[in-house]
């Protein structure tokens, strides 16, 4: 019998080299398959749904589990395991013969397509399936599930291709082969040297660019320059660390160049003197004083290249990499909520480059993976958004975020010591997210890279360890693995102390990996630790006792070297009993420098203003009421007023219990709320609270002034909710292009704005990323986002019961707006819908939002009975979305126009107060009546005229849903 | 003494640290075991008056919710579970997957897929209690509407008989969130100690009378 793998990851293939204890086993072991499949006519709705949006009308659909075992299974035990895999009230299950001729294609005649992962991509299941097998005392190594579509129609294998294939890390068979082995093979290759002296610019360019390499030829240059001053012939290893090190993602490498644009956030937060700043821009996460001993830490990142390549596992990882940042702040924060923001291009617009998914691919996958992420975690879900824009048709704009809780005495930033052990946990390492990191930097496009493989399960079971681990003192410091692996990770933590990594010592799941694939590896669900030698018996035992993954794979030397070998004699043992100034150097050396040799200052770049662009200012129309009612279904039909919940819906967002304003309130019906907060304290009354603020069409226009509208926005929305400007803090997100028009020009400008803005409200930027990456190369040209930053922010308040909250109360009340008013129609949705084409983004008078947000601060909340924050569809979509979830009416004032309904007063609110408490307003709201609320379910009329007919609400309700369908 | 309260946890349970506040808040005595350490031996999921399964992603759902950590149960610690089952037993979301794909109701149960194929979040789901619920940890609470959210992607029940067991707790028809045949989200076992939901009173304390339940579990064993 022929027996054939699984088409495996080529880059797992061995390439020659001597044998070492990673390498491929000889004797193969055996793998068995159960099949399982429905009962005929149980419960087969979603199959029929699949079918139905597939055109495959007798589609069935069967899950295959195959499992590699130590031992060939008889006949007893194979029944005995599938029974363990189905529910028997619904399914039946059966051992599957390796034998071709009783592949299932053959008992009915249907055609088959089989959709498993790539033999370099371990399964989640796989751990799950192993533990079955032990339960019923089978020896297995490795499990995986396959999914089998059978249909007679002859376009099965076309449509499953089209919608449901990635083959970034799938592979599709349409006939049954026998599988010879589950595992990730491949065959250790020592490291190669690559000695720099001698070469020219041109050489040492070449090899730069080489091998999914981004190094400059000044780069280059400098890591000659290591290799003279340490006498060390440079290594592959070297190349790829510092290629990793000196990207965006590891050093903001094109921050620095265009002007230490960090360190002028910094400083400008740092003048703020704000005394709820714990810790800023030094750590995994940003910590903001909470109350009673308790901060908050406080981070967002963004997976937008691995996002591009597979939407689901991007999008899985950029989640759990940002909870990661949480658990490795301080010595350990504990995630207490989740954020989530994505753009991509319209549904209807087809991939931008090949082997890519489409945007509605890219949409689907975004849900179900932040579903499957934040749910499996058990971390509710405090705000999401999706949003569709032509511009992020190539690469997306994946933002994930979180913010967690952690003792003020535990949110220092760690510092490991000499003779500290460095302690690798979590998942196996393997063949994934290679070059993510540098993939990052402006000047790279994103081929060659390998997307990141997530499993939330791995990281829920390390997540209690590190809070046990942190309150039984046995850290000295905790980071987490992302972006260029562990050696961002090592290199980082062991940084000025010195530390030694043992790459021999790290558990693998793809054999052979060669040392510089071990180091860069992106695999997720990885942490260091550094641990006090004297607990390390302790650490071990609370660690083992998670079920988390563990190994001792360094030490902290006080030598102020980044040391990197592999030296399998060198173990645990070894490396507990050496003194950390004289362990071994006998096994492979991959790098060994003085940390002062590999830091890296870019060469300056240029900033260049855009070509200019002619102002166009375009007045609002006046409109007929019949105009109005003809908008009005359009405007709440658009992505960013339309209603997401049967995206939102899938997001547990009450898991921890806690009591929580948002994210979605609505006596009639619940809508996204323009704030999230919760009681983050068991029985204290003290709020913590969240929003975030994007506007992509905003930014395409006027970089600086949508920066200046969003502040506007973030810091107005929790002021109006009770917080107070200097109890608020922000994350900032910077995505770029970088090949466009006056990048840097924006890039600089929009830093240089955020920067004023800090000094002048008070309220810091604590944390943050940039990703300058953000244009991309396709058949059909380049592609750019808008240079565009994304802010989140978060608040406290002493009171959770005086928040103001967003939903309308009674009927009677006055809606009112204050606030700085946006009068201009650019980039709203009216105005785009209308095709206005102005480009005068209204610049916000900052003094004046600043009396705004002083007068809320201190007036008595007493005549406000809810408020919410203005933004996109202007009042008319706040006036709709509030009456649907209320379920009262609103008549509006007769002298309303344009300006009053459709502009969107992004740095304004609309309040309901007391019918007589308009007089009690402060003058610095410059309030404006809109309306009246009345109690005849949802409706806005407006002289006579219904503007939210049945047919504007149900538009509003279904928009996106069907957009994706 | 207070009674002791035993919350049984697996890798990737999520909701044990709100459970055990509500068992708390009622008075109880309550502890979490971590079910791999009794596999181990090194613990007992039955040494208690109570025992509690509460919700999450045991084994991250893998195979079907509930299916890895039934199979723990079941052949790694029969008998433990056998006391455990002579007991007032409480199942919650993953735990009643759990308690359905272990046994506890018969054979002819089970929790599908929701029926709009994922998982569905409601803050105020709606629960009916029925005047027959027959079951202890519902006591009083006869025609009482409960209002808890509801966070699931596997809690469509479905029935081949309706031998051990009994319907405990209804959606209201046209709230139904998973297509839960007869509108049915709880049950209860043949001797109305065992009560199964898949929603999450424990999320939702600031409200009474989902507490009421937790305390009606200790009550019964304090009398």
């Amino acid at each position: 019998m022929e027996r054939k793998g699984l088409r495996g990851n080529e880059c797992n293939s061995p390439k020659g080299g001597d044998l070492s204890p990673h390498a491929s086993k000889g004797d193969l072991e055996l793998v068995s398959a159960i099949v399982v499949q429905g009962k005929s006519g149980v419960l087969e709705d979603r199959h029929e749904r699949l079918a139905a949006s597939l055109s495959l009308a007798d589609l069935e659909i069967r899950r295959v589990y195959l499992i590699e075992t130590e031992d060939e299974l008889s006949h007893e035990e194979q029944t005995a395991l599938a029974a363990r895999f189905a529910d028997p009230v619904l399914e039946t299950a059966a051992p599957l013969a390796f034998n071709d001729s009783q592949s299932p294609a053959d008992t009915d005649g249907r055609r088959e397509v089989w959709i498993a992962y790539k033999r370099g991509v371990v399964d989640n299941e796989n751990d799950s399936i192993l533990r079955m097998c032990d339960f019923l005392g089978i020896r297995a190594s490795a499990g995986k599930v396959a999914t089998v579509y059978r249909s007679h129609d002859p376009q099965l294998t076309a449509r499953i291709t089209e919608r449901l294939f990635n083959p970034n890390i799938e592979e599709l068979q349409t006939e049954f082969h026998p599988i010879d082995s589950l595992k990730p093979l491949g065959t250790y290759l020592p490291v190669q040297q690559r000695p720099l002296s001698g070469l020219n610019d041109a050489e040492l360019e070449q090899l730069g660019r080489a091998e999914g390499r981004n190094l400059n030829l000044r780069q280059m240059r400098q890591i000659r320059e290591i290799e003279k001053r340490t006498g060390v012939v440079t290594t592959e290893v070297l190349l790829e660390a510092l290629d990793a090190r000196w990207s965006d993602h590891c050093s903001h490498t094109t921050w620095t160049a265009l002007g230490n644009l960090l360190g002028r956030l910094i400083d400008a937060s740092t003048a703020t003197a704000n005394q709820n700043i714990v810790s800023m821009f030094k750590d995994n996460a940003g910590i903001w004083d909470f109350y009673e001993g308790y901060g908050i830490a406080f981070k967002a990142e963004t997976h937008n290249g691995p996002s591009a390549i597979s939407a689901y596992f991007g999008q899985l990882t950029k989640l759990g990499g940002v909870l990661r940042d949480i658990l490795g702040a301080g010595l350990g924060a504990d995630p207490v909520g989740v954020f989530e923001y994505t753009a991509t291009g319209l549904p209807t617009q087809s991939s931008a480059s090949p082997n890519r998914p489409a945007p509605r691919q890219i949409a689907d996958e975004t849900i179900r993976a932040v579903r499957e992420y934040g749910n499996t975690f058990g971390v509710p879900m405090m705000w999401s958004r999706m949003a569709f824009h032509p511009s992020y048709r190539a690469k997306p704009f994946a933002l994930g975020g979180s913010i967690g809780l952690i003792p003020l005495e535990r949110a220092a930033k760690g510092e490991p010591r000499r003779g500290d052990l460095l302690i690798l946990i979590g998942g196996l390492t393997g063949n994934d997210g290679i070059h993510g990191a540098s993939a990052s930097s402006a000047g790279a496009v994103m081929d060659g890279t390998a997307v990141q493989i997530g499993s939330p399960l791995e990281e829920v079971k390390f997540r209690a360890a590190i809070i046990d681990l942190r309150e039984a003192g046995c850290l000295r410091a905790v980071t987490d693995i992302g972006g260029a692996g562990l050696n961002s990770a090592v290199g980082e933590i062991g940084d000025p102390v010195g530390v030694w990594l043992n790459c021999a010592l790290v558990p693998l799941k793809t054999a052979g990996l060669p040392l510089w694939r071990i180091l860069l590896s992106e695999s997720q669900e990885r942490m260091v630790l550094a641990v006090i030698p004297e607990r390390l018996a302790q650490a071990k035992e609370i660690l083992a006792r998670h079920h988390v993954r563990q190994a001792l794979v360094g030490k902290f030397t006080g030598l102020g070297h980044y040391t990197v070998v592999y030296d399998p004699n060198a173990g645990e043992a070894v490396i507990e009993s050496t003194a950390p100034d004289a362990l071994p150097m006998n096994g492979e050396i991959g790098i060994d420098a003085p940390y002062e040799l590999i830091d890296y200052d870019p060469e300056p770049i240029p900033v260049v203003p855009p070509t200019p662009t002619r102002p166009k200012t375009t007045s609002w129309p006046t409109f007929t009421n019949e105009q109005l009612v003809a908008l009005m279904p359009r405007i709440l039909c658009d992505t960013e007023v339309a209603d997401q919940h049967s995206a939102d819906s899938q997001y547990d967002s009450s898991v921890q219990g806690r009591r929580t304003a948002g994210p979605y309130e609505g006596a009639r019906k619940p809508i996204h709320t323009g704030y999230w907060a919760a009681q983050l304290l068991a029985d204290r009354p003290y709020a913590a609270l969240f929003t975030a603020v994007f506007a992509p069409h905003l930014f395409e226009i006027d970089p600086r002034l949508a920066l200046r509208q969003c502040f506007a926005a973030a810091v107005g929305t929790l002021v109006l909710a009770g917080s107070k400007r200097r109890d608020i803090a922000l994350c900032d997100n910077f995505y770029t292009p970088h090949l466009s028009d006056g990048w840097a020009f924006h890039l600089v400008g929009m830093v240089d704005e955020l920067a004023a803005l800090v000094r002048t409200f008070g309220t810091p930027v604590i944390s943050g990323k940039d990703s300058s990456a953000g244009s991309v190369r396709t058949d059909e040209g380049l592609i750019h986002v808008p240079p565009a930053v994304f802010f989140s922010a978060i608040g406290k308040t002493a009171s959770f019961n005086a928040l103001l909250r967003n939903e309308w109360t009674r009927k009677g009340s006055l809606l009112v707006r204050i606030g700085v008013s946006c009068p201009s129609s650019a980039a709203t949705v009216a105005g785009r819908l209308l095709e206005m084409n102005a480009n005068d983004v209204d610049a916000i008078d900052v003094d004046r939002h600043i009396r705004f947000l002083d007068a809320l601060e201190r007036m008595d909340r007493g005549p406000l009975r809810s408020g919410v924050q203005l933004g996109a569809g202007g009042v008319l979509s706040t006036l709709a979305r509030g009456s649907i979830a209320s379920g009262l009416g609103v008549e509006l004032a007769g002298d309303l126009g344009a300006v009053d309904l459709l502009a969107e007063h992004r740095a304004g609110a609309l309040v309901e107060i007391a019918p007589d408490a308009l007089s009690s307003l402060p003058t610095a709201f410059d309030a404006r009546i809109v309306g009246r609320l009345v109690g005849d379910g949802p409706s806005i009329r407006l002289n006579g005229s219904e503007l939210l007919s049945a047919a504007a609400q149900s538009a509003w309700h279904t928009a996106f849903s069907e957009g994706l369908r | 003494m207070k009674p002791r309260v035993n919350i049984v946890y697996f890798p990737g349970t999520n909701c044990h640290r709100e459970t055990i506040a509500a068992f708390t808040k009622v008075g109880a005595n309550a502890r979490l075991v971590f079910a791999e350490d009794a596999c181990d031996g090194k613990d007992r999921i039955d040494d208690a008056d109570v025992v509690c399964l509460p919700g999450g992603f045991s084994y991250g759902d893998h195979i079907r919710g509930g299916m890895v950590a039934a199979a723990l149960l079941s052949l790694g610690l029969a008998s433990q579970l056998e006391a455990c089952k002579q007991k007032p037993l409480l199942c919650i979301c993953n735990g009643f997957q759990i308690g359905v794909k272990a046994g506890f109701f018969g054979q002819g149960v089970t929790l599908a897929v929701n029926a709009s194929g994922t998982f569905l979040h409601r803050t105020s789901q709606r629960h009916i209690v029925p005047e027959d619920h027959g079951t202890l940890w519902l006591a009083g609470l006869e025609r009482q509407t409960l209002t808890f959210p509801c966070a699931h992607g596997e809690g469509r029940f479905f029935f081949t008989e309706r031998r051990g067991w009994h319907p405990a707790l209804r959606y209201p028809s046209a709230e139904n969130p998973d297509g839960s045949l007869e509108d049915i989200a709880g049950i209860t076992d043949s001797t109305g100690r065992i009560f199964g939901l898949m929603d999450h009173p424990e999320r939702a304390q600031h409200r009474d009378l989902n507490l009421t339940i937790f305390e009606n579990g200790v009550k019964a064993v304090a009398a």
